[in-house]
């Protein structure tokens, strides 16, 4: 997976306007430093306007030799699977004409268990989220399901079980702050968690797609592989891209309750049109279910770091102050 | 020698004539109980048209108030509901006219739906904005998802799977049109509907021929009014017989080589919108010998209909629209303008609170350049809210630029 980083955005400047996806800019930025030449193919998709429109900055500016876009509907209607199927399938043929080698069903059967696997140790650890105190942080979660998008699988998953049996008898947990709830498109790094954790919150559950929406739904493992595959894309826990909004607004809800916020933090990185379009009503609707709730826009290079904290620490001062 | 009158008389009242007429008609559709949609641009109105449904375009009204200077302050409500100020400034706009507005709306504000449907063809703000109106307003909202145009081929270049797709959408759209109206689809006036539709676009490409003549008979100012049929109601008599007149005085204007201004020195495109609150700033143009001969816009919103197959020419119509289209297709779009209308210059406006409109002008700008030798100027704009880019600042760029076109 294709990181940024926190080290601003002059290179990539001079080619995206400011109006951009700060991330998706960071992410092309890395590129036009050579971070990625070692790669031999970057794969975009459009499931949002700012990734669709950066695939022709990859085409037209960068070093990697092979560029491709997955088509991704934005609704899970049968029409919409059976067009997924089909581009997924395209995508699995040019992998092999383009590397020359062949993807058996098996080895896809065989990823299948694998990823399945991950995900699954991913949630039971999340889970450990929902005791109090939680046994574990949510910067030291974030950690552990960043590492899984750039570590082998298999490797990964030995980790993860070590971890899982070793947790339950920790002596060290985090203290408990603020039990917080924070909503957001994507992070790639830890910067913002231990900042809220430092301030006294801990974040006990989130709505990312590199946090809980990456290990939420597991591919069904019977019948065709690559059609499974294909429909936990549209089936999983929506993004903000997708149609099925309520049933996005319903998952924050049921996170809310089922991990016990006490607050919610929605995080929006600039420019994110989807997620910002949906902040308002998802802020009120937490707020109907009596959460205090903080929006914030912010750069992905979290520039302004100082009025960053400030704002947090001063949110989870209120919170905490209810609390007592 | 007796000054001409450059304004061309088709253009004269047209707002009026047909703009604010559209908009009762809107509420009048609504007093009397017809159905009323709130449609996204590259949606295929036709199927609207065909089932009688009265189609209010959202966007359109944004220009609208842009236009008549409220926008910012619907903007600025909008913004107050927690609706950030990045967001594309049509939506904003049309959200803070939803949530109460202290003064009369332009045209009496829109009609509530009661249907949506949308379409994420153009951009992921129509399905957004759209999901939001459709909970403001509890009125249900119809989805046609469109695959992304990745290579970037027009009409006839598509890729097969995509138009498939969306082929098959179109069914879902009239069982839920069908449902929503408690009413059949009739083939022959969808096929009638797809026919005016198709002479409308061939009246528009042949309007948009005569501005090749040197001088140019018509703006940019003009086009982007008279572009409103193509958009809101391409299926109907009005528009052909509209842009039947307008086409008769142009191609005599060309005859006569009357251009829009006297002495033309400058031939431009314009991509993406104007500025629908300071349309001054193409008199300014003209004020230094420039005129805008050709707009992306004017040009992807062509397509040729079929009505002996229907679904597969709205598909094709509206699949390869530049929005829906990796960077390649509004290039090759743009090359042609530039060859075809004998240009000299460029202008590429973004726009704040859109991606879509923003990001890849720079390689736009490159190639063209590089393939044409013509330059282009990007200007960082917002078609509705002034407060991303002074007027002055504007015209001193557009100023500048000109004058690097001298060479």
């Amino acid at each position: 997976m294709v990181w940024g980083d926190l080290g601003g955005t002059k290179l990539a400047d001079a080619y995206m306007p400011s109006n951009s996806c700060s991330f998706a800019r960071s992410c092309f930025n890395a590129a036009l430093r050579g971070d990625f030449d070692y790669l031999d193919a970057y794969v975009e998709s459009n499931s949002c306007d700012n990734r669709g429109k950066t695939y022709d900055m990859y085409v037209n500016y960068s070093r990697i030799p092979n560029v491709y876009l997955i088509n991704t509907p934005h609704s899970n209607t049968e029409r919409a699977h059976q067009f997924f199927h089909q581009e997924v399938l395209r995508f699995k043929e040019w992998l092999e004409h383009t590397f020359k080698r062949e993807v058996s069903d098996e080895s896809l059967r065989n990823a299948v268990e694998v990823y399945n696997q991950n995900r699954t140790l991913l949630k039971k650890i999340y889970d450990l989220k929902m005791k109090k105190p939680p046994l574990i942080s949510g910067a030291e979660f974030l950690e552990l399901s960043l590492s899984s998008l750039v570590m082998p699988k298999e490797e990964h998953n030995g980790l993860l079980k070590q971890f899982v049996s070793q947790v339950e008898h920790r002596s060290d947990f985090p203290k408990e702050g603020v039990r917080l709830l924070v909503v957001g498109s994507v992070m790639d790094n830890t910067e913002l968690v231990r900042l809220i954790e430092s301030v006294g919150g801990s974040v006990v559950a989130d709505d990312w797609c590199t946090g809980s929406r990456y290990f939420w739904n597991l591919v069904d493992s019977n019948g065709d592989p690559l059609k499974a595959i294909a429909r936990r894309y549209l089936d999983k826990v929506p993004s903000s891209f997708m149609y099925q909004r309520e049933q996005r607004f319903s998952h924050v809800a049921e996170l809310a309750k089922r991990f016990k916020v006490e607050a919610a933090i929605v995080f929006v990185i600039k420019y994110c049109d989807t997620h910002m379009f949906d902040a308002p009503f998802l802020r009120d609707d937490l707020k109907a279910m009596g959460l205090p709730v903080l929006y914030l826009e912010w750069e992905h290079s979290m520039s302004g770091f100082a009025g960053l904290k400030t704002r947090i620490e001063a949110f989870i001062e209120m919170v905490g102050g209810i609390k007592q | 020698m007796s000054a001409v009158d450059r304004r061309l008389k088709s253009m004269s009242g047209f707002y009026k004539n047909y703009v604010k007429r559209f908009y009762e008609e809107a509420h009048r559709a609504k007093a009397e109980k017809r159905p009323v949609a709130w449609v996204a641009s590259t949606f295929p109105v036709e199927a609207l048209q065909a089932m009688d449904v009265v189609p209010v375009w959202p966007e359109n009204y944004a220009s609208v108030c842009a236009a008549r200077q409220v926008s910012v302050e619907l903007c600025e409500r909008a913004e107050r509901e927690g609706f950030s100020r990045d967001l594309c400034s049509y939506s904003r706009c049309v959200l803070g006219s939803m949530f109460g507005y202290e003064k009369e709306l332009p045209e009496g504000g829109l009609p509530k739906p009661d249907f949506l449907v949308t379409t994420t063809c153009a951009c992921d703000t129509h399905l957004k904005w759209f999901q939001v109106a459709s909970r403001l307003y509890k009125a249900p909202l119809f989805l046609l998802d469109v695959p992304y145009n990745v290579g970037g081929g027009d009409s006839a270049r598509l890729d097969k799977a995509h138009v498939e797709y969306y082929v098959s959408q179109l069914e879902e759209l009239f069982a839920f049109l069908e449902k929503q109206t408690d009413t059949k689809l009739d083939m022959d006036r969808f096929r009638e509907t797809l026919a005016l539709s198709g002479r409308t676009s061939n009246l528009w490409t042949e309007i948009q021929d005569c501005r090749k003549t040197v001088p140019s008979p018509m703006d940019a100012r003009d086009a982007f009014s008279a572009v409103f049929f193509m958009l809101c109601m391409p299926g109907s008599q009005i528009a052909v017989d509209f842009y039947t007149q307008l086409r008769d005085e142009l191609r005599e204007r060309a005859r006569n080589k009357i251009g829009v201004v006297e002495d033309e020195r400058f031939r431009l495109v314009w991509d993406n919108l104007p500025l629908w609150y300071n349309l001054r700033v193409f008199e300014y143009l003209n004020s230094l010998g420039a005129v805008v001969v050709a707009e992306v816009f004017s040009r992807t919103w062509t397509g040729s209909l079929d009505p002996s197959s229907p679904f597969e020419s709205l598909a094709r119509k509206y699949l390869p629209n530049m929005a829906n289209s990796t960077i390649q297709r509004r290039i090759d779009i743009i090359s042609s303008l530039v060859k075809d209308f004998h240009v000299n210059g460029v202008i590429l406006p973004t726009n704040w609170g859109c991606r879509m409109m923003s990001i890849g002008e720079t390689i736009v700008r490159d190639v063209v350049y590089k393939k044409l030798g013509v330059q282009s100027l990007v200007l960082e704009v917002d078609p509705s809210d002034w407060r991303v880019a002074g007027d002055a600042q504007v015209r001193e760029r557009l100023a500048t630029f000109l004058e690097t076109l001298k060479g």
